[in-house]
């Protein structure tokens, strides 16, 4: 039994007391020192994102102590200062703000508030149900899910290199975004191109972006864009959820495991931003071990799925696996540290948006109301409906150590694809080495990482 | 059930010996053969292991009469044939010939490790350049280089290209984008659709020649930015057999020798071997063969939906595919033990083409969708919602829940005009504080001083000390007061849309004032 042990506390969990909250290191780290990239338009100072930061956690103390007064008193001067079209701070506190009142509505404090959203109850659900040519363009605009794609990719390639079936479990929040140009990478790489199957969660409905288009088809439309490069290809949907750790695809990888081990399939486990919806540690313990679905010897009482996934997965003796995800720490159980590491961290995408969005594109529209889920499911949400625990890459890296994975470096070719496609967008992108891993960051600041782990 | 690999490919009639000949037959586990798959070699295998020099010299053999470099003998010989010189082939020993396998030189790499050799010499020596090699083949358009001359000139046939275009008319200056549009895009499916059934009225006559051609007709022409590269068949040294007994997914489609199998075995292999055997079926229809569907159950493939997988008609293809699903909402997490999946398992079949088109009415945009409901909509919903009774603004259904605490809606409405102002006034002048600069008000405010921020603080005092606060000498910040309570002053004296409108201008005007 192992357990995980919890990196170091984020600074920020330290911060309860209103006295010194000038102190703050935030302050620190909200200053963008990028010159020549303005990052605030109308109102201009850095002082801004502070100010709205401080005072959306003061609305989140209000809340929390049933101070419905206080709260709503915020949540005006907030509504006032942060216009839904104004600028990126400006609408990145007013994401915060909705999601506010969802929780002040939900914990019942303001009764007003509460009503109202009760009428309003599907406010939260106007993500858009992208169709499938629409995600991909829509993925396509910015490196934020690119930058794990090529950098994946590259190394799968360089992983599987030799074998003649590759089995490819892509558990991605894109929807198979990311095949396209593995494929053709694979036909282009063999001559005698190896046969690929492709495996695919079903149940990650709940979270955007959405897709209006089925698996089965989505699978039907990647097997014939395979056919049409020579590459043989099978696909394959596994009803199978975060919720419990992806119980029912690693049991059937087990069984596939015990008959094609030996037979030199290459099995390479893809993870792209979706391994932070498994359950982890503060989430309640799960009940018992006779509960778990997890069949076999990796549950144990003080396990976390996240943990008991992990585990599961080392034992698949995977070729290769890829860990791609958001930088940042959204677990904690007291929700103004959550809304304090969702502000530094959600401010990104808000101000790479002019980059690659004009104001008042349908597209932008889409993008903010997955962002605002985000925020909204962070803040408002609690217990089994708050899925958005985004760990931190150092906290990753412990879990895959603990689980007996052994980080490898990305190669000299995936670091200069990652290069190449970075310079198809705006300057503030930027790559970073540390130790094994890669970053992505905007302005200095991290964004992605991407980890690349083989059984130690 | 089916036996015995090898008689069934006799019984079907197929003379080839390929190594994809029996795809009609799902194997049982107990017949996997030993396979000598590049990167995992059979243990039996020579295991060769040249140095790097030996590895990349290209000209071993040289014929004396051209200077023409070989790497093997036997292909020296045969070309030595050409200059009407003695030539001598090696005999093939009685005996079967050891498999070799190469490891790659280079004491780091994985593939230096025997049990991950790599199964051919071009194979290894292609590896070789790529991971440890010099990339001296430079692309002049880019500047990328290459190890070896083949991924060069691949590249350089693409490179410059800066506009793909997609058949639906869509352009794309990046490959990656291309690729990932052209995918999953309708055209491609119609496009493959139509190649196919050009394709099958011309090579079928070659059909039962070589199954091997499936892959070579199936593919659909390529498209002009990216070429599909049809597999060198003819030539293809001895491959890297293919795995054909445990997932084919390339079949015949016309062979009617081939004995129909009945449904029942499909049904049974999957279950009497519990985890493995692909399961397929063929469909020929009696005539043209043109709308041959083949669909594999394979290993992951639920066993019952193999029987209602047997239908023929092209069209009912997505809704079988539907009818696969899983029974169970995929939420349905107690199913510890469940292996239940659906498997489409397609790849050179030219049947079924009709999978580009399933999902093509659904592909239509949705109507968009309304714009997320902004947290100034909603503050303003549930003013109207407070207020709706008398009408009140905007402002004062705020003001009534605020000053009111929680005591509920009916005590707030009784809110007189009067007491409004001056709280929305003074709130406004917090407001103000936010936005003049980190010096004076706003660090006070912002620190929160308990007696401003604290919990049981009364409206009203928190506005004034907000106010006290914010009483610097600073006339900027006085003008800003003004204006903001000029601002909320109509906000508060008109109704509630219009006054909303009214705060959201007095909002804006702080920030240019700041």
């Amino acid at each position: 039994m192992m357990q995980f042990t919890e990196a170091p506390p984020h600074p920020l969990h330290h911060m309860t007391s209103f006295s010194n909250l000038t102190m703050n290191k935030s302050h620190l780290r909200r200053t963008r020192p990028w010159p020549g990239f303005p990052t605030s338009k109308s109102l201009g100072s850095l002082g801004d994102a502070n100010c709205m930061e401080q005072l959306l956690v003061h609305c989140a103390n209000a809340i929390e102590s049933n101070d419905a007064t206080l709260a709503q008193q915020i949540l005006w001067v907030l509504n006032n200062t942060a216009p839904p079209d104004g600028d990126s701070n400006q609408r990145l506190t007013c994401g915060f703000l909705r999601a506010l009142i969802a929780r002040a509505a939900r914990s019942g404090s303001c009764k007003m508030l509460a009503a109202m959203a009760n009428a309003h109850s599907h406010l939260a659900m106007d993500t858009h149900k992208f169709s499938v040519i629409e995600l991909a363009s829509f993925v396509d605009l910015t490196p934020w899910h690119r930058f794990g794609f090529t950098a994946a990719n590259a190394t799968i390639l360089e992983a599987v290199e030799g074998y003649a079936v590759i089995h490819i479990v892509d558990l991605s929040l894109t929807h198979c975004m990311q095949i396209p140009t593995l494929i053709d990478a694979i036909a282009n790489r063999h001559e005698v191109p190896p046969l690929v199957k492709l495996t695919v969660a079903s149940a990650i409905e709940d979270v955007p972006p959405k897709l209006d288009l089925s698996y089965e088809e989505l699978g039907s439309k990647l097997v014939n864009f395979a056919r049409s490069k020579n590459v043989r290809m099978e696909f394959r949907v596994s009803p199978s959820s975060y919720k419990d750790g992806f119980a029912n695809l690693i049991e059937q990888l087990r069984v596939q495991h015990l008959v094609y081990a030996e037979s030199g399939e290459a099995l390479v486990i893809n993870c792209h931003m979706m391994l932070h919806y498994i359950p982890e540690e503060t989430l309640v313990a799960i009940p018992c071990t006779n509960s778990s679905p997890y069949p076999f010897e990796y549950s144990s009482t003080t396990s976390s799925f996240r943990t008991i996934f992990l585990k599961a997965l080392r034992s698949l003796d995977p070729t290769i696996v890829i860990l791609v995800d958001e930088d940042a720490d959204l677990t904690s159980n007291s929700v103004q540290c959550r809304l304090r590491s969702a502000f530094n961290y959600l401010w990104i995408p808000y101000d790479t948006m002019d980059t690659f969005l004009p104001r008042g594109s349908k597209q932008r529209q889409w993008y903010e109301a997955d962002i605002c889920w985000k925020i909204e499911n962070v803040i408002a949400q609690e217990g089994l409906q708050r899925v958005e625990r985004l760990e931190t890459k150092s906290q990753w890296v412990q879990r895959m150590r603990n689980a007996d994975f052994r980080g490898i470096s990305f190669g000299e070719d995936a670091i200069s694809e990652v290069k190449t496609m970075l310079d198809e967008h705006a300057a503030g992108w930027g790559l970073k080495k540390e130790d094994e891993d890669l970053v992505l960051t905007w302005k200095g600041h991290n964004v992605v990482f991407a980890t690349a782990w083989v059984p130690a | 059930m089916p036996v015995d690999l090898d008689n069934s490919s006799t019984a079907s009639g197929e003379a080839s010996v390929s190594s994809s000949g029996n795809q009609s037959q799902p194997p049982k586990p107990t017949a996997k053969k030993k396979r000598n798959l590049p990167g995992m070699p059979d243990p039996d295998a020579e295991v060769i292991a040249l140095s790097p020099k030996t590895l990349m010299a290209t000209n071993r053999f040289v014929c004396e009469i051209c200077n023409k470099g070989f790497q093997r003998d036997q292909n020296l010989q045969l070309h030595r044939r050409g200059h009407n010189l003695p030539w001598k082939l090696r005999q093939r020993s009685s005996k079967e010939v050891k498999k070799r396998v190469y490891v790659c030189p280079e004491p780091s790499c994985v593939h230096h490790d025997p049990s991950r050799a790599l199964g051919d010499l071009t194979g290894i020596k292609k590896h070789f350049c790529r991971k440890h090699g010099e990339k001296k083949w430079k692309c002049d358009k880019c500047s990328k280089k290459y190890a070896v001359q083949s991924d060069w000139k691949a590249h350089s046939k693409i490179c410059g290209t800066r506009e793909y275009k997609c058949d639906c008319g869509t352009l794309f200056s990046r490959r990656d984008s291309f690729i990932t549009h052209r995918a999953f895009c309708d055209a491609l499916a119609e496009e493959s659709a139509r190649a196919q059934t050009q394709n099958q009225a011309l090579v079928n006559p070659n059909k039962e020649s070589d199954p091997n051609n499936q892959a070579v007709d199936s593919s659909p022409p390529a498209p002009p930015p990216a070429p599909a590269q049809p597999q060198p068949q003819a030539q293809a040294p001895p491959a890297p057999p293919r795995p054909t007994g445990v997932m084919s997914s390339v079949l015949p489609n016309k062979n009617p020798e081939l004995p129909e199998n009945p449904p029942q075995i499909l049904e049974e292999a999957p279950a009497t071997t519990g985890l493995n055997g692909s399961c397929s079926s063929t469909t020929s229809s009696s005539g043209n063969g043109s709308t041959s569907c083949s669909v594999f159950a394979s290993l992951f493939a639920s066993s019952t939906a193999s029987a209602s997988m047997q239908t023929p008609q092209t069209p009912a293809f997505t809704d079988l595919i539907r009818a696969m699903a899983p029974p169970d909402p995929p939420t349905d997490l107690a199913r510890p033990s469940s292996t239940e999946s659906i498997s489409l398992c397609l790849s050179t079949n030219p049947g079924s083409s009709m999978f580009g088109n399933a999902g093509q009415e659904r592909r239509q945009y949705t109507a968009p969708p309304q714009p997320a409901m902004s947290a100034t909509a909603l503050l303003q919903k549930a003013a109207q919602m407070g207020a709706a009774a008398t009408n009140a603004s905007f402002l004062r259904g705020f003001g009534i829940v605020s000053s009111t605490s929680s005591s509920g809606q009916q005590d707030g409405l009784h809110w007189s005009q009067r007491q409004v102002e001056p709280e929305n006034s003074s709130v406004a002048a917090g407001l103000g504080l936010g936005h003049c600069d980190g010096g004076s008000g706003l660090k006070e405010l912002m620190m929160g001083t308990p007696s401003v921020f604290g919990p049981k603080q009364t409206t009203l005092d928190f506005l004034g000390l907000g106010m006290a606060a914010g009483g610097s000498p600073s006339s900027g910040l006085s003008a800003l007061i003004t204006s903001i309570g000029s601002g909320l002053d109509v906000a508060a004296a008109a109704a509630a849309a219009a006054s909303y409108g009214g705060a959201e201008f007095s909002g804006k005007d702080i920030g240019r004032n700041s």
